[in-house]
Formats: C-alpha cells, structure tokens, sequence
C-alpha cells in the first residue's frame, strides 16, 4: 500500500464519508428494525418499530412456512452448479487457448472476444424461444446453462495461463505427461487465484439474476431467493403484512452479506483483478 | 476442485422432486400469499380474506382427498405473464384462476380446455350459474370455466367520518348524484373532517384507475370498445370522464399518490371517507367494523358507484373463473382430479362468497343465507345493472395498464388530457390491431 | 509452432487437435447459448409474432414502428437521462470514497467494508428496502419528515423526482464497484512519484491532480464504461418500485422490452426493440472509449 505518513485525509473529507457511510448502513437498519415488529402495529405506523415490543414472531412465520426455504435452495444450487461449470469450462477452454495449438485458435478466440460485447438483452427472448421449445422451462438445468456461456471467464483464465512460465510444462511433458494432466496437475492449482476471481464472480451473478429466471422459473417451488422475493414483493398489499415482509428481505439479503463478510479480502481482490485484466 | 464437482450432479439429482404415487395437481392462483397466517388452516368458515378463504378451501379439499396432492401456485396478480409463459412452453398447470375478461383472448388461440364434459360428469349445469358468471365462462356456446364469482368495483365508505361531515341520513351514507353534488359533498367532508373525501389509487397499480375510467364512460352510455379492432377512449365521454378525475383531483378532494397498498392501508387507518375499491374487500373491511381498535368500528357501509352522469345506471363487472389450460402431458387421472376439485368448489362456493364478490351459483344469490351477510344486501342491485366488458375485446389485461396509466397521468395533472386519451386510444388500438 | 522448440514425444498433430476438445465444451455452451441465441433473436426482430409461434415476415418494419413510437423514444431518452444521473455520480463518489479510504487503518477497513456491503445484495432486496425508505405511506423518508414537521414527498409518484429517486437507490447499491476498482488502481501508484513530490513542498491539491488523477486514467476510462454499459441495462428497480409510471417517466428500454414482450406478447416487436438496446449500448460504450484514447494520444 502507498500511504505517506503526511499523507491523512483532510478531517472534513473523513467526516463526510463517515456520514456517507451512516446514510449507506440507515435503509438496511430500518429494515432490519421494521422486521422485529408486529405486522398490525406496522399497519397503523411505521414509526411504531422505533419502540418497543418488538417480536421474533416474522422469523417463526418464516421458518414455519417453508417456501423461503426452497427458494433458498434453489439459489443455492443453481449458483454453485453455475460456478462450478464455469469454472470447469473456463479453465479448459483458457488451457486450451493459451497453450495448445489448433486450426482456428486464434479466430475462435477473437470470436470469444467479441461475445464480451453482446449484452443480455440481446439474446435472452432467443434463450427464451429455444428452452421453451425444448420444453426445458421450469428446471435447474435452464437456470444453469446460459450462465455458462460467459466469455469474461474464458478471457480471464486464457489471460492467466498465458502468464504462467512454459517452463513447467515443458518439463512435464519431457517427464511424458498428458496435456490432460499438465492441465489437471500442474496449471490448474497454480491458477486458484484467478479461479477464486471468477467463481466469486460467477456466483454472486448467479445469485443475484433477475429477469432470466423471472421468466424462465414460473412455478413457485422452482423460483430463485431473488425472484422470489420479488413476487412476494407485489402481493404484499394483499395479504401477508410488512413485518413478515421484511423478515423475508432480512432472510434474503443475509446469506449475501455473510458469505460477503467471511470473503471480503477474496472478493474485493476479484473484483478488483477481474477489472484489471 | 473434484470433489466440489461431484457436488454438483448430486445436489441436482436432490433437487429432482420426490413423487409419492398420488396423482399430482398444479393449481395456479393469485389472491395473494398468506402461507404464514392461514398455512394450515383448512376450515375456510374461520378464514377471512380471499387469501385465508382460498388458501383454507383449497386445504380443506385436500385433506378431504388423500389420494390426490394439490401443489399450490401462487402468482402475483394478475399472473398473465407466467401462465403465458408456460402455455409457450408447454408447462401450464392444470387449473389456473382467470378474469372472464382474459377469457375470450387465450380461448380465441386455443389454450385453454372446454369444460363442458368434465362439469356435466360432476354434475354442474351452466343453469346453476347466474346470468353474469355464465356470460363470463361462455365462449361459442362452450362453457370455458367454472366460474368462482362475479365481482364489481365499489365506494367503501367510513361512516364514522361521513358521520362528522354531515353526511349520514336515515344511518346511510348520503352520496352525490351528480358531479356537482360531488363537488359540493366532498367539499364538505373535506372542511368538516379535514381529510380527503375519495381515497384511490394514482400510482403503480393501474388497475384502479381504469375501472374508475371505463365506469365513468360507461355511465355517459358510451362503450369503452367500439369494435374488436377499436377503443372508443378518444370521445367526448371519454374526455368527460377525465375531467371530472381531474377536477376532484386539482380541487384536493382526493388523496394523493397512493399505490394499491397504500390506498388500503389509508383507509384502514380512517384517513379518507371513501375507498374506491372492489368486492373482494367487503369481508374484511366488515371485519374491521367490528374490531374495536379499528377507526372503521361500527363505521362501515358500502356501496356500487354512485349514477352521476344521468345516463345508464349500470356498472362493470368482471369475474373470477377457473379454467383448465392446455397441455398436451396432463394424464387422464389428472384431468379426473381437476375436476374433482371443481366439483368441491362449486359446493362451497358460499365460503368464497363470504370475502364479498357475488357469488356464482343463483341458488346461493337466492338464499338467506347469503343475503343475510352483511352488506350484500346494498350491492345486490350490481347483480341486476352488472356489465361487462364485450366479448369480442381481447388483451384485455395489457390494455388495462395502458388505460390505468394514461388515465392516472391525465387526472393527476402530469400530462394534458388530450394527450392522455389520444395515446392511450393509439396504444390500445395498435395491440387490438397486432394479432 | 515452429521448429525453435525442442522436440516433444507426442507428435505434433495429435497435440493439434486435443486443444479442440479443451475448448470445445465452452464452445458448445457459446454457440447454443450466444450466438444461436442471438440469430434467433435477429430473425425474430423481422418477423410480427408473438409467444406461441411466428407470425409473419414483415422485414425491417419493426423498426421503422420502433423510431415512431412514442413510447419507445419516450424509453430511450429515460435510459440517457438515468445513465447521466447515475454514471458521473458513481464514478466521482467512488473516486472520492477511494482516495479517503486509502489506508490500512482499522477504521478505513470498516468504512470500506460497509460501502461495498450493498453491492452483494440482489436487485430484489434492494428495491423492497428503498420502497421502505421512500414510499409515502409510513417509509423512512415519510416517518424522517413527519418527524421534523414537514410533509412526506411520494419519491415514486412525482413525476420529476421518480427517476432520480431510482437513480440514488442505484447509486446507494452499486457505489462499491467504482471504489474497489479505484482503490486497486490507486495502489499502483508508484510511492516515490509522492515522495519526489513532497520533497519539492507540492500542496496535496497539486498531488492529485498532477500525480495521482493522471495515473488512475486508464480505470476511469474502464469505470465509466463499465458503468455506462451496466446502468444502460436498467431493469429490475423500475420493474419493482414504480412499474415504468409515472406517466412513462421511468421505463427505461429494457422494461419496454419486457413489457411488450411478456404482456403484450408481440415478441418481434420486443426482439427488435432489443437489437436497438444491443446496438445503442455498443455505440456508447465505444464512443466513451474513442473519446477518451484521442485524450490519452493528445
């Protein structure tokens, strides 16, 4: 870190983003408070979560009802099957990429490029025709499979294996080892830092999707945290009450911020690598 | 890294649900989410709401029927988009709620299953169906639905503030009969009381605003729609319509920026005399009256829209139905389960009824029973004047939004009227005139 | 390969084409979920049909509709605006927090930590807490003003106010990107660039806009890229907080896509609607990147 010692920030710069920070952290806490609250007190006024009671009865509604929890897991499983194919995928396409020679190689991987540019919005009513065709709506697979088309983990790990020495291939392959296995033994545990990058990357994206799963997963047991959520979002006049309705906010955005809070340093240096590549 | 993909194929095979031999049964609905409060309930008689009702009947059918298992799908109103979606993909569920307004658009393309059959094998005729649920299932002759119930927009009044403004006669709600007196009514209540007289939605839930609009219109004599490939919003009843939403509106006689949550919730907390809402809330608000900490206790009265334009006296209804989408795996077991499910729900349809919407069968219109519910018997005039829209209008529910949308844009001041009614013709006109 | 290399004990057109069976299964997955994807969605953009089966071949019609259609323009220039309102702010506040943050202090980390916490959050929990700050009826902002005796403003329902009001929720939720990329860039800044600096008694002011703003150039020009081609994409907070009202002031392109495709169910139109939205974020994002290398060689 560059820090000179004359180098501390003017006190009145500290003290904006001291109260910068406080108008970050104010929304997530009134939620927060709004969620220990009866839902008839909130009915009447909002306010009222300033005061006591409060109550844990929101979370028991939560863990009694159980659709939070199924869309938990589908989060859960959708983003770590993501992960772990892109992973998967990237690396040996980046192997193959940086390493191997092939007829095509190098136009193939301008054409990789060249799918950095194309956006979302571009091809998801194509997405969305073709997996209705299959008649494929409504599983994990479909949630799954457009997310491991990203070219960004292709480009980042071909990035990466490019800078590794050749060296150490080379001398396993006079020792008469594969490419399978230079690639499995030797490259891939070498580049865990790019891959923590991209799975941290890949999950959180994951994760945190919204319109392809909104219209892709329209049973309710199939839907995301994130869509889920959502849905409830728009009934709530209806029927089940802002505390309940916070709690599920609560109950949504935690797993986030712990997994955030436990990987801060990894994720902060993925973000700021993936960028820099 | 291996060991983290051989994860992989065993959580999906986990997420592969467990099928336990009964015939399986997707029924999609909206009405809300409610698992929380009546999650296992499953006698509807203690149920309010249309949530807590519906959630409780379908329960009940249930654990009254052992051999088959209901998956429950709750969708956000209206749940177009996603029944859309899986028709297109195939995956559509077996029974799925539907207003008789969408109707006539997915039967016109095929997808949705004539119920005729399935209804005369459990023993329902389209005869024991008031005249307005029948309308609303029928398509060519076919009965395309089994109707739930018949709803209506409708001013839920606070009386207890209508009480201090002077506008109690006889122990009923003295309302206007003309835009003048509206005027001079709701000036009154709002001097006497200090707050606004009409409570209604402008924001975000457009639907509230597009029945306003197509009442007004249709009390001037004017259809909303000329013809299956022309709206008729762009007429001098149309531009009356949103004048006089306007002018309560600039003259501070209605609240302001509510969305449907918000709207309630004002009138909940008795901060407006009149919500302009539906049916489906009378259950609940007459609970209200009977809660002491309510500031609606004892203060509840409801009522269609009042006739101010000295035209027809007539009001929009529309209706809930369930209808059996198309799809090409359901198994004749399922189908059989279906309609076992109609059948329990035409039984007990006097349990829907109890959330406020009309209902279906004549013979519960007919009874004590239901006219000894409270109120019904100041609505039960809608029975007689109910219309609704024509069915040869079909996308019905993106129309809707467009027509709340311009309509709240115009009364609300953010866009000149003129404006407002030529878009919102334009826009409707190019989505009849798309397919 | 040429010959320079040492002779290896495979022969060299088997190793030729193992690398195709590397990159192959990504390719599979590029091709059927990108590029068919995309054709499909080209073709369907010339066609007038809906969900359930093409309709017609109607050739660059959809287009044509698209640049007269009031609603549509309406759409695109509420994209512009919501990226103006968002991208310059995002980049300065980040640069801001960046510079202060800069230290391997206790309390820096903390502050750190608390400005990227948002970003992990999803679309869907951010707009449900925002509602809850700005709706009139009992939101923070309503319970704040009611509090200090003034009056609730309906962020949502005002027509002036809704897109900024979207705007600052965006703000508040992705502040922390451009800061972790304007704190690794710092950290690059060669420490004796400050030294020779201080020696010569440069006031800080001077430091940073003669050292320190210059050498971060290249992760500006990729913050506000990334930035432009991130918030052209807008969706999920208008979906959620105002529906696109009102009075069409917050539908931003990608909304209309949706709206037209899934509610309206005329998929070609969409489909169209979406080749423009590829092409405007292409262009903007190449112009940013032209304008700031003509800097760069100047």
């Amino acid at each position: 870190m560059s820090t000179l010692a004359a180098n501390r920030p003017p006190r009145i710069a500290v003290a904006l983003v001291v109260i910068a920070a406080i108008v970050m952290l104010t929304p997530m806490l009134w939620v927060l408070i709004l969620s220990f609250k009866d839902n008839t007190a909130l009915m009447a006024d909002t306010s009222s979560a300033f005061l006591p009671p409060w109550t844990l009865a929101n979370f028991r509604s939560i863990v009694g009802e159980g659709q939070v929890f199924t869309w938990l897991m589908n989060s859960v499983i959708v983003s770590l099957a993501m992960t772990a194919g892109v992973l998967l995928l990237s690396s040996l396409a980046g192997y193959g990429f940086a390493r191997l020679q092939f007829p095509g190689r190098k136009v193939l991987f301008v054409i990789v490029l060249l799918g950095l540019a194309i956006p979302e919005q571009a091809v998801i009513i194509g997405r969305h025709q073709m997996f209705s065709a299959a008649e494929l709506h409504n599983t994990h697979a479909a949630l799954v499979l457009p997310g491991l088309s990203m070219p960004f983990g292709v480009f980042l790990m071909t990035q990466y294996f490019r800078a590794i020495p050749k060296e150490l291939d080379e001398a396993a392959m006079l020792d008469g080892a594969s490419r399978l296995r230079i690639f499995w033994r030797i490259l891939l545990p070498l580049s865990i830092p790019a891959q923590a990058t991209l799975g941290i990357f890949t999950f959180f994206h994951a994760w945190n999707d919204y319109w392809w799963p909104l219209i892709s997963a329209t049973d309710k047991d199939m839907l995301t945290l994130t869509v889920g959520i959502a849905a409830t979002q728009m009934n709530f006049a209806q029927a089940e009450g802002l505390g309940f309705l916070m709690a599920q906010a609560v109950f949504a955005g935690l797993p986030t911020l712990l997994v955030y809070l436990v990987f801060q340093k990894y994720i902060v240096r993925a973000v700021a690598g993936a960028a820099g590549q | 890294m291996r060991r983290l993909l051989a994860l992989v194929p065993l959580a999906m095979l986990a997420a592969c649900g467990r099928s336990d031999g009964r015939t399986e049964i997707v029924i999609q609905r909206f009405f809300g989410a409610c698992q929380a409060e009546f999650g296992t309930l499953s006698d509807p008689g203690k149920a309010d709401g249309e949530c807590g009702i519906i959630t409780a009947m379908i329960n009940q059918f249930e654990a009254a029927n052992p051999d088959i298992r209901v998956v429950e799908n709750t969708v956000f109103w209206p749940g177009y988009d996603q029944l859309t979606a899986q028709l297109a993909a195939n995956g559509a569920p077996d029974l799925v709620t539907m207003h008789s307004s969408a109707i006539p658009d997915y039967d016109a393309r095929g997808l949705l299953e004539p119920l005729d059959d399935a209804l005369a094998a459990v023993g329902i005729s389209p005869d024991q169906f008031t005249a307005a649920a029948r309308a609303g299932v029928t398509a060519e002759g076919r009965t395309m639905g089994l109707p739930i119930d018949v709803w209506a927009p409708l001013w839920h009044v606070n009386m207890n503030l209508f009480r201090e403004a002077g506008l109690v006669a006889d122990g009923k709600p003295v309302l206007p009969t003309s835009p003048e007196e509206f005027y001079a009514q709701a000036a009154q209540f709002k001097e006497r009381t200090g707050k606004p007289y009409l409570v209604q939605v402008t924001s975000k839930d457009f639907a509230g605003p597009m029945r306003v609009f197509y009442a007004w219109m249709m009390q001037q004599g004017a259809p909303p729609f000329k013809d299956e490939r022309h709206s008729n919003f762009d007429s001098p009843e149309g531009r009356r319509a949103l004048e006089f939403m306007k002018e309560l509106y600039e003259r501070g006689l209605s609240a302001r920026n509510l969305d449907y949550a918000g709207a309630v919730s004002t009138f909940l907390k008795g901060e407006g005399g009149i919500l302009v809402d539906g049916t489906w809330m009378v259950g609940q608000f007459d609970a209200a009256a009977g809660d002491a900490a309510s500031p609606l206790y004892r203060g509840y009265a409801v009522r269609p829209f009042p006739f101010l334009f000295h035209g027809r006296r007539v009001s929009l209804v529309d209706g809930h139905n369930w209808v059996m989408p198309r799809n090409d795996r359901r198994t004749e077991a399922e189908r059989e389960a279906a309609q076992r499910f109609l059948a329990y729900f035409a039984a007990n349809d006097f349990q829907w009824a109890r959330t406020g919407h009309f209902p279906a069968y004549r013979s519960i219109i007919e009874s004590e029973q239901w006219q000894q519910l409270p109120h019904r018997e100041d609505i039960a005039l809608i029975t007689e004047i109910g219309e609704p829209l024509p069915r040869f209008v079909r996308r019905q529910s993106p129309i809707e939004f467009i027509v709340g949308e311009e309509a709240a844009a115009a009364y609300t001041g953010a866009k000149p009227i003129e404006r407002a009614l030529i878009d919102m013709q334009r826009r409707a006109d190019e989505i009849l005139q798309s397919f | 390969m040429t010959a320079d290399h040492p002779p290896t004990r495979r022969s060299p057109t088997s190793h030729r084409w193992s690398g195709i069976l590397f990159v192959a299964p990504y390719l599979a997955t590029f091709v059927f979920m990108l590029v068919v994807p995309l054709i499909v969605g080209i073709r369907l953009s010339m066609t007038r049909g809906d969900l359930f089966g093409i309709k017609e071949f109607v050739g660059l019609d959809n287009f044509a509709r698209l640049f007269g259609d009031p609603v549509f323009l309406q759409t695109v220039w509420n994209t512009f605006y919501f990226v103006l309102l968002t991208v310059p702010a995002m980049t300065l506040i980040g640069l801001a927090l960046a510079l202060v943050l800069n230290h391997q202090t206790r309390w820096a980390a903390i502050l750190r930590a608390i400005f990227f916490a948002s970003t992990v959050l999803s679309v869907t929990v951010v707009t449900l807490i925002w509602r809850l700050v700005l709706i009139p009826e009992g939101g923070l902002a309503a319970v704040i003003a009611g509090a200090i005796g003034r009056e609730p403003v309906a962020f949502l329902s005002e027509q002036a106010l809704a897109m900024p009001a979207v705007a600052v929720t965006t703000i508040w939720w992705g502040i922390g990107l451009p800061m972790v990329l304007f704190l690794a860039a710092l950290q690059q800044v060669p420490r004796d660039l400050y030294e020779a600096a201080a020696l010569d008694n440069a006031s800080r002011t001077r430091m940073l806009f003669s050292i320190t703003l210059p050498s971060i150039r290249r992760t500006m020009v990729l913050v506000i890229i990334v930035g432009i081609i991130l918030q052209f994409q807008l969706f999920g907070q208008p979906h959620l907080m105002t529906g696109g009202g009102p009075n069409n002031s917050t539908r931003p392109v990608v909304l209309f896509i949706y709206e037209t495709g899934w509610k309206q169910w005329q998929l070609g139109y969409a489909a169209a609607a979406s080749q423009v939205l590829f092409a405007m974020i292409a262009i903007a994002a190449m112009a940013q990147y032209y304008f700031s290398s003509r800097k760069d060689a100047a």
